[in-house]
């Protein structure tokens, strides 16, 4: 998603991982870990001009 | 196009289609069923979890407040200022729509969008019983249906990793943001490329 944001011409992009975040049951929290999925907050601005 | 490539991209079609019904019956679940179990948290507990304050929980109705379904914060970082133009990808019951409008206050705007006609009128129906006003549109975020720099920032909660073209999703974002505007969106993202039979599976794709 970061690349994206970039390739797509904003700037000022940033990513903070959210703390807290989880899948309620074990099994996906499992896969979850094993793919390293994280929920991220993004944030980007267009250019003025 | 080869005669393979046209198969795959009817093959990649048709999965698309199923999916975004799996997507769409998902989240009308939650909706109409929110004391229901999900593969992810929901409601209050969960807005708590990531920060939202009690104050907005305690002030927005029940209902908004019980489907809430994202996956972080995107107010954290918003920083919305009164008589701006946000629009919410994916508005869901309409809790992130309506805390963006107490925040921009009379003189802004705020824009919902989402796939499902019946959660843009429920997320209107709860903006009303907040005192606010938010206009959803029925549309996909693949062709966000709105001008281009028409909006001065861009929320949203755990919906463009639905996406199938999370390219065309942000170059979309780009086109309606003003020159200038800005964007606070959390989501799901992976570290590692999911296997094919997880991309294939539309009832992961909706958990």
């Amino acid at each position: 998603m970061f690349g994206l944001l970039e390739e797509a011409g904003f700037k000022r992009v940033r990513s903070t991982v959210v703390p807290g975040f989880t899948f309620r049951k074990q099994s996906t929290r499992d896969a979850a870990e094993a793919y390293g999925v994280k929920a991220v907050l993004f944030t980007a601005q267009k250019p003025a001009t | 196009m080869t005669d393979s490539a046209v198969l795959h991209a009817e093959e990649q079609g048709s999965l698309e289609a199923v999916i975004k019904g799996e997507v769409l019956r998902m989240y009308q679940e939650v909706a109409e069923h929110p004391e229901g179990e999900f593969h992810f948290h929901h409601g209050r507990l969960a807005a708590e979890l990531f920060g939202y304050e009690r104050e907005w929980l305690d002030r927005a109705p029940p209902g908004a407040v019980a489907s809430f379904a994202g996956v972080g914060n995107p107010h954290l970082r918003s920083r919305l200022q009164p008589g701006e133009t946000v629009l919410d990808l994916g508005s869901g019951a309409g809790l992130d729509s309506i805390i963006a409008a107490w925040q921009v206050g009379p003189t802004g705007r705020v824009m919902g969008l989402d796939l499902n006609p019946t959660m843009c009128r429920k997320a209107e129906a709860h903006a009303a019983a907040s005192g606010v006003r938010m206009a959803c549109h029925e549309g996909r975020m693949e062709d966000i249906p709105l001008p281009d720099a028409s909006v001065d920032v861009v929320i949203s909660n755990g919906v463009i990793n639905l996406s199938f073209r999370k390219r065309r999703v942000i170059h979309e974002l780009f086109r309606v943001l003003k020159p200038g505007g800005r964007l606070s969106i959390t989501d799901i993202v992976s570290a590692k490329q999911l296997s094919q039979s997880i991309v294939n599976d539309p009832k992961l794709w909706a958990s």
